[in-house]
């Protein structure tokens, strides 16, 4: 069978002119996917195995089991849902304030303040359309999309033509790189690398505004005011610039109000945006529904019809400090992205895993539940990076269960 | 990539010229171009340089990825973004909307794709940089961000 | 660093930048319990004279450690052309993870991306760092 344009869940590109071809309920060509992107659709070569205490089990015990650690649980938390859809989210939002349990997911700990500041309506932002039929200047800052979002540059943001970039990236458009290391974005962008000592990010953000403000601009490591000024003046010239902020601006970043400042200087003459370098493909997703819901992003308590929000309420402090007492993680593996000595206190909780793929932390789960792949094997919606929502539609016939269903049916056993 | 100055170490250098080159050095240099293959120097299949044939064998990237146009992909660095899809100007002119907009081709004329995460060739024949008009393009090689695709 | 004392070894104090990687990304999505993985993954870019510093080639094994742990990875020297002395690059992976302090200061947010470590040649065996089943000896 011939499929056209899937989306892919392998980033929150949602890339959705892929192609498949399958023989069965096997996939034997994909087509348009990056590297990753193709793997991702193949899937983890292990699956999930259903257990409670490491023993093999059948579903309904194991939500059972699960339904129970979390009612016995005085001060639970939920964690994760960044690679589960929109309806799986809404589901583990209805949990979380159910049990009244934490809840929180990466965005916690990488692009957080830049979803937030966004959703408070504190910077502009734009779509990926229109970056591709308007940008004349991108900026990756702290970003390397080469190696993180594979098509960004020829989806959206450097090479293709747009409406008013026919030219495209030889005469029309202008990619910078800011980063401490020459990665492989910067490798294409070699003309316009700056290259800055870890941890100065802050100080480039505040010396360019000061050049835009009519200061002259200056910074304790080897750039010169000359050289700020002329990338100031650069960026100031453009008609439409977004700005992508990846992990290596955000976390060398302590506030994001910097950022907004530069913002507002460049937009005196120019019409500059924000853009999270979301990773999960559906991090962003989770963001809004809980912003519509309690107007926080992450790092939720809930407390009957109050809410708590804040840096104790964050999966990393919440887990540190031993404040919670069971622990329900969907679709993320903390044992392989958190700091060890964080992650292992899992191991003195109990601990509740649901994914596709058999992961690191499923090795010292209480109860692991298998999932199906949303994209391939499940349905659902999602939200791309750049705020856009996706709907995406599988194609191979699974006897699994999706998130949406697994959480539905915890619900239910509550 | 070897260089012919590498390829040259595992020939059997004794310029016998059976393969109808002027040395091993001109061999080496038209295997490069892949104008010959391994086979066609007839010491180099005895069994006492098996070894170095093997290793030649493996040095050189599979016949079909090198194309009759001396471009040669290499598929373990390529990461599939894309961008020498959208890049190439004989891809912008054959299929302006579909892959010279980023977007998935809809052209069977376009000379790169991308297939299971690595770009595929076809159509070699009308690159810029063949046939009787042939001109100076880069536009594969400047987007690439891991150097996959080389011209030899 | 108080640790040093009782090895011989020339110790270095680096600064490591993690990153991602589409390639070792790519193998996670594939299998992150494979060889594979864990061979992209085990990795740390040093700077020539890093590795001169304390006396190693390319794809020796070193011991980093710091005051949250310690994980044995091998060394490969960095394709840049600039020097950089004293930063090294790892991918970000459950290996860069052993050494990421859990403080955050309040602010919920570890500091996965900038890591002090010393770094050392080694011969001691590799630390154990995927975790372990914490069923399988029961009973
Ligand atoms: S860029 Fe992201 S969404 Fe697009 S194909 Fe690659 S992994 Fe999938
Ligand atoms: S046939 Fe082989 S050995 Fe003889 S000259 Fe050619 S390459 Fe050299
Ligand atoms: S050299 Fe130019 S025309 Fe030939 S494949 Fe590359 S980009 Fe296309
Ligand atoms: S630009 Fe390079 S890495 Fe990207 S698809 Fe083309 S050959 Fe592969």
């Amino acid at each position: 069978m011939e499929i056209k344009d899937f989306v892919c869940t392998g980033c929150a590109l949602l890339c959705d002119d892929i192609g498949i071809k399958t023989e069965g309920n096997t996939i034997e060509k994909t087509y348009n996917t990056c590297r990753k992107g193709a793997a991702r659709i193949r899937g983890d070569e292990e699956r999930m195995t259903c257990t409670i205490k490491g023993r093999e089990e059948n579903i309904d015990k194991a939500i059972t089991e699960a339904a129970r650690i979390l009612s016995e649980a005085n001060k639970p938390m939920i964690y994760g849902l960044g690679n589960s859809s929109l309806e799986a989210q809404k589901k583990a939002i209805e949990l979380a304030s159910k049990l009244s349990a934490y809840l929180d997911d990466t965005s916690s700990f990488c692009q957080g303040p830049v979803v937030e500041a966004i959703l408070e309506g504190k910077v502009p932002t734009c779509t990926l359309d229109e970056v591709r039929h308007l940008a004349d200047m991108i900026l990756f800052w702290g970003s390397d999309p080469a190696s993180s979002h594979p098509r960004h540059l020829s989806r959206f943001s450097y090479f293709p033509r747009g409406e008013k970039r026919q030219r495209g990236w030889e005469e029309n458009r202008t990619a910078i790189v800011i980063d401490v290391r020459k990665s492989d974005t910067s490798e294409i962008c070699n003309k316009n690398f700056y290259r800055i000592p870890p941890g100065s990010d802050g100080e480039l953000i505040d010396a360019l505004t000061a050049a835009l403000n009519g200061k002259i601009p200056k910074v304790s490591f080897g750039m010169s005011s000359k050289e700020i000024l002329e990338l100031a003046n650069l960026l100031k010239k453009a008609e439409f610039g977004t700005i992508f902020a990846g992990l290596g601006l955000v976390y060398s970043l302590p506030e994001i109000e910097p950022m907004i400042k530069l913002i507002e200087a460049l937009n005196k003459s120019s019409n500059f945006h924000l853009m999270p370098m979301v990773g999960q493909y559906n991090m962003r997703g989770f963001n809004h529904l809980l912003f519509e819901k309690t107007g926080y992003i992450n790092r939720v308590k809930f407390d009957g019809n109050k809410v708590d929000h804040g840096p104790h309420c964050s999966v990393m402090e919440v887990l540190n400090s031993g404040e919670t007492d069971a622990m329900l993680i969907i679709g993320s593996d903390p044992l392989g992205c958190f700091p060890k000595s964080i992650a292992e206190k899992l191991k003195n909780i109990p601990t509740i895993v649901i994914d596709p793929a058999r992961t690191f932390t499923s090795m010292i789960a209480d109860v692991s539940i298998p999932s199906a792949y949303t994209g391939t094997e499940a349905a659902g919606n999602a939200v791309r990076m750049d705020g856009e929502k996706v709907e995406i539609t599988p194609f191979i016939d699974s006897k699994k269960l999706s998130d949406e269903e697994i959480l539905k049916r915890i619900l239910e056993a509550i | 990539m070897a260089s012919a100055m590498e390829i040259y170490q595992y020939l059997p250098r004794t310029n016998c010229k059976e393969c109808g080159k002027s040395s091993c050095m001109a061999f080496a240099a038209a295997l490069l171009a892949r104008e010959v293959t391994v086979d066609d120097c007839p010491p180099l299949k005895e069994e006492k340089n098996k070894e170095n044939y093997d290793i030649l064998v493996k040095l050189l990237p599979p016949a079909e990825s090198a194309s009759e146009t001396g471009m040669i992909v290499h598929t373990e660095l390529c990461t599939g973004c894309g961008n020498c899809v959208v890049a190439c100007p004989v891809n912008v002119a054959e299929d302006p909307y579909g892959a010279g907009s980023g977007k998935a081709p809809t052209s069977d004329k376009i000379i790169l794709r991308v297939e299971d995460g690595v770009v595929k060739l076809s159509n070699v024949e009308s690159c810029r940089r063949f046939g009787p008009q042939s001109r100076l393009c880069s536009g594969c090689i400047a987007t690439c961000p891991t150097k996959a695709i080389e011209f030899v | 660093m108080g640790f040093g004392q009782f090895i011989s070894k020339p110790e270095l104090d680096i600064l490591i930048v993690t990153h991602r990687d589409i390639f070792q990304n790519s193998a996670y999505e594939h299998s992150r319990f494979s060889a594979e993985y864990a061979d992209q993954s085990a990795i740390i870019i040093l700077t020539a004279s890093d590795m001169k510093k304390i006396g190693i080639k390319d794809n020796d094994r070193v011991l980093l450690k710091n005051k949250w742990g310690k994980v044995i990875v091998r060394a490969v020297e960095s394709k840049e052309e600039e020097e950089h002395a004293g930063i090294a690059y790892m991918l970000n992976s459950p290996w860069s993870n052993v050494l990421v302090s859990p403080e955050t200061n309040g602010t919920g947010v570890p500091s996965f991306k900038r890591i002090k470590a010393t770094i050392s040649s080694t011969e001691e065996k590799d630390v154990e760092v995927l975790p372990v089943s914490k069923w399988e000896n029961q009973d």
